[in-house]
């Protein structure tokens, strides 16, 4: 039985683009009408290429960046009506945990500091702290001499656990993964990779993943959300959109993997052109000048995200 | 084949407050002609340096101690600054993994490509500007004629990499040093990026050296790899070897470790520990204390290179029996 | 399901530093610039002479000495006496008190409310941040002095106005070079962490920025003490300041202006003590700079 935790319903939001005086104001539509759903203890990772808004989706859920518009329900509340204060407890229960661990934390500031920071915020009493400081810090796999550190004396690995550690001191229920190891060496992002999983089995954990990584979400997620252009364009459980990709942009993406498998037989979609510009984005469906199944429908009408085969989709031809 | 590129035991030390550090160490390997080799490791292997002293591209901490690069039998570490501008775009040219920083804002693309030209060939006025053209063209860029006269900000990442390859190529390289191309692009950009430089080096019977962190775009790109752990060379083999039988535990740790080499498996295997950095570098073998296989002898004495059926060869005690190759 | 616990904790490869001794470090740099410690030591010479002025004064400064007016340097007078009689050695060591003490004060007043400004500005934004900038642009138009000249001119010329008007005309400045430096905070990844986290403003702007700013103020801080010593003098000088017979170095230069030919020493001596004094203070935010400074520093 999966309890849905946090939902999104058709979340936007439009960045006011830097325009002259007296010119009419123009927008990027940087997410535009995303839903979804996230279970409990499960791993949902939202992938796509840069530009194509999974960031600012996850900030919206925390109200890092205020959606224009949309719902975001979190036990039962919806997020984007509380005011200052009540974003501040929900803030309690959605961590997040950021690309760049370095810049994510101020250097004039001791481990012991930016770990306290999230106690202090939400008046955990002093006495529990030392306790949960320690705890803490073994749970994600570093000794507690580290807390007299700085972040400028760490490898970028273990300032991603104390990234990770700053993000479940409190013990969430969600929380959101921006990039977490893409800043990372191949070795040292597998250590996290399996932090990560260990975690969530042990404190009950969802994930809200995002990447641009393709091999990383296949590893890690359990559903798939794929964003182009600031819009879902397909959905599904993991196995279900590597093995048989239904949008053709999802097809593409996956099929530019490189494989480090020499003996797979590859079938290469490369994609004509380059990401069109946000700010002028082509009509009907936003694909469309750089799908190879492109028809006339796609140019000019929109498609909208739709079941197929228990799975969602925005595609006209699926 | 012919070999292209031969390094003979590079070092390359680098001045700190605490003296110098070692950062490449007796690195050998051998580009042969129309090859694409590939040089892999995680960063601060030493990789990207190995690729700067090729060039003699070292900034005035770092110094060549040691060893030889040989170009077509000369060597390139005697050669003066002045020798070396000669080779640099005309037999050896680069490209870097972040194009924005390569090219001069205040130019525009026709400009900068012109430049490049003008330096080795004398060419001039518009039959220059078709030269640059046809080298857009070349580098797959749409609307050349347009994207002549627009300054590098207007253009997207994969457009400027396209850019930095048609300006590596302007002056027919007989060999392209490529520090990770494709690392700062979107993967369908990859994708587009690494097909082009497959179709350029035929077109124009070019050798490359690729240097990159993924195994993936080794396992498209490379015919041969040489892997690099902590400025020494581990394991040189041919990419299908690599992949499917790896010698080396690093090698080994670092394939298992890519997330998508294991489907179906929960846990990813992961290397312990980190790569150390050239102070920290143990007497012994440098992956020891990572390494799950590690003996007595790995602690303390540095293993050679040794070389396993002929056509790999491996910095691993483990294969102590085989023949010794130096 | 994998246990944590199986979990070996990697243990920090190298004792961790105390990290009282990496808090000094600042300070020990600061004690590597030789510039820099000489200025340091100049002006705490010149702060105790300030602080001990009745012991080492020879005379009182207001004490007239009828009987050598407009006298020379000599061995009673080391550095003469002025128009009417009084000592100008007592009077330049008196003089310490008064500016360094105006100067301090006016500094305090930049300081606290240009870092207010800088920082509101900064960390709220938009509109507020548009009113205030703007302001600031319009008061930054006008030197420094013209905007102290107005001042006083409003509230009369006194020490304490001077004071006032000197601290007052130095904000717009200051709370600029605040502001740019707190808004690259602002745009930092772990200012988002710290919102992302749940903290409060002012939990945001004392850890997170503070601490950040803080390199920035103290080398402003520091070049602004030299502008307020000197805008002091000038306002002194033209007579809006310190009022005679205060033994101000300003009013000391103006008075000595008018025996220029005949009394050199009245308005040389004040005038070298105003420049040392800027200039070591002047050098000593230089050197400061340079340490805050990541890209100078290797």
């Amino acid at each position: 039985m999966t309890t849905t935790l946090l939902e999104l319903k058709s979340v936007e939001k439009k960045f006011a683009a830097k325009s002259a005086w007296f010119q009419s104001k123009q927008f990027v539509h940087a997410v535009n009408g995303v839903s979804f759903e996230l279970n409990e203890r499960e791993t949902i990772g939202i992938v796509g290429e840069s530009g194509c808004g999974k960031s600012t989706t996850g900030r919206c859920v925390l109200r890092l960046i205020e959606p224009t518009s949309g719902e975001v329900i979190f036990q039962g509340k919806d997020i984007t009506k509380l005011n200052k204060n009540e974003i501040n407890q929900i803030r309690k229960n959605i961590q997040m945990v950021f690309q760049d661990p370095m810049a994510s934390m101020n250097p004039k500031l001791t481990i012991r500091e930016i770990l306290s920071e999230p106690l202090i915020a939400h008046k955990i009493p002093r006495s529990e702290h030392e306790k949960l400081l320690s705890e803490t810090v073994k749970l994600v796999g570093l000794s507690e001499n580290y807390l007299a550190r700085f972040p400028h004396e760490m490898s970028g690995g273990q300032r991603q656990r104390i990234g990770i550690a700053r993000a479940i001191i409190l013990k969430p229920k969600i929380v959101i993964l921006d990039e977490p190891v893409s800043a990372l060496d191949v070795s040292v992002q597998s250590q996290i990779l399996n932090l990560l999983q260990d975690l969530q089995e042990e404190l009950g954990l969802s994930y809200l993943f995002i990447s641009h990584d393709l091999g990383v979400v296949e590893h890690v997620a359990h559903r798939v959300g794929v964003m182009y252009l600031g819009e879902m364009v397909e959905i599904a459980n993991k196995e279900e959109l590597f093995e048989n990709p239904l949008h053709p942009y999802t097809k593409a993406l996956i099929s530019a993997i490189p494989k480090t498998d020499p003996d797979e037989v590859k079938e290469r979609i490369t994609l004509k052109g380059e990401l069109p510009s946000p700010s002028n984005p082509p009509t009907g469906c936003k694909f469309h000048p750089r799908c190879i199944f492109a028809q006339d429908i796609c140019k000019t009408s929109k498609p909208e995200i739709r079941e197929v085969e228990g799975r969602k989709v925005a595609c006209h031809l699926v | 084949m012919s070999n292209l590129l031969v390094v003979n035991g590079l070092t390359t030390q680098f001045e700190s407050k605490n003296g110098p550090l070692t950062v490449v160490d007796g690195v050998d390997f051998t580009l042969k002609k129309g090859e694409v080799l590939g040089l892999v490791g995680e960063s601060g292997c030493g990789k990207s340096v190995t690729s700067l002293s090729i060039l003699q591209l070292l900034d005035k901490y770092g110094k060549i101690s040691s060893g030889e690069v040989l170009y077509e039998n000369t060597n390139l570490v005697n050669k003066t600054e002045k020798e070396m501008k000669k080779i640099r775009g005309k037999e050896i040219s680069m490209i870097f993994q972040d194009p924005m920083n390569s090219l001069n804002p205040v130019l525009t693309i026709g400009k900068q490509i012109g430049e490049v030209i003008e330096k080795h060939e004398k060419v001039k006025g518009a039959k220059l500007k078709q030269k640059v053209v046809d080298l857009l063209n070349l580098g797959g860029i749409p609307r050349a004629d347009e994207i002549f006269h627009e300054y590098p900000h207007r253009l997207s990442g994969g457009m400027k990499q396209r850019v930095m390859i048609a300006m590596a190529i302007a002056c027919n390289p007989t060999m392209l040093i490529a520090d990770e191309p494709t690392t700062a692009l979107d993967v369908t950009i990859q994708a587009q990026i690494l097909d082009l430089l497959r179709s350029l080096k035929d077109e124009l019977d070019m050798s490359i050296l690729l240097i990159t962190h993924d195994l993936g775009v080794v396992a498209e790109m490379c015919d041969r790899v040489v892997v690099m752990y902590a400025g020494q060379v581990v394991e040189t083999t041919d990419t299908r070897t690599l992949l499917r039988n790896p010698r080396h535990p690093y090698t080994e740790g670092l394939i298992q470790a890519t997330p998508h080499q294991s489907k179906g498996k929960s846990r990813l295997k992961s290397i312990v520990g980190q790569v150390p950095t050239p102070d920290q570098y143990s007497p012994g073998c440098r992956f020891a204390d990572r390494c799950p296989k590690a003996m007595d002898i790995c602690q303390s004495n540095v293993p050679p290179l040794f070389e396993i059926d002929g056509q790999t060869s491996c910095r691993c005690w483990l294969y102590e029996m085989k023949e010794e190759v130096i | 399901m994998a246990k944590l616990e199986t979990y070996k904790p990697i243990q920090a490869r190298v004792a961790p530093k105390d990290p009282i001794k990496i808090k000094s470090d600042t300070l020990r740099k600061l004690l590597k610039d030789k510039r820099a410690v000489v200025c340091i030591l100049f002006l705490v010479i010149v702060a105790l002479i300030g602080i001990l002025a009745p012991l080492l004064a020879p005379f009182d400064p207001e004490e007239q000495f009828y009987e050598s007016i407009l006298q020379g340097p000599s061995k009673e007078h080391l550095l003469g006496t002025d128009a009417i009689g009084r000592d100008v050695l007592s009077r330049l060591v008196y003089g310490v008190r008064v500016t360094l003490t105006v100067s301090m004060l006016a500094v305090a007043i930049t300081f606290f409310l240009g870092t207010f400004i800088g920082l509101l500005s900064a960390y709220v934004g938009g509109w507020l941040d548009n009113v205030l900038m703007r302001i600031m642009d319009i008061l930054l138009a006008l030197p420094s002095i013209i905007l102290a000249l107005a001042i006083v001119a409003i509230l009369g010329p006194s020490l304490t106005n001077a004071m006032i008007a000197v601290g007052v005309a130095s904000i717009p400045g200051f709370a600029r070079l605040i502001r740019g430096a707190a808004l690259s905070i602002k745009s930092s990844g772990f200012v988002e962490a710290s919102r992302s986290i749940g903290s409060s403003h002012s939990w945001i702007l004392r850890r997170q920025f503070l601490p950040n700013v803080a390199g920035v103020l103290l080398v402003y801080t520091t070049l602004f003490i030299g502008v307020a010593i000197l805008d002091t003098a000038a306002l002194s000088f033209i007579g809006l300041g310190a009022q005679p017979p205060t033994p101000e170095w300003g009013t000391m230069l103006s008075e000595g202006k008018n025996y220029m030919y005949d009394a050199w020493w009245l308005a040389t001596f004040p005038g070298i003590a105003i420049t040392i004094v800027v200039f070591s203070v002047n050098f000593l935010g230089d050197a400061l700079r340079d340490i805050f400074d990541p890209k100078s520093t290797r």
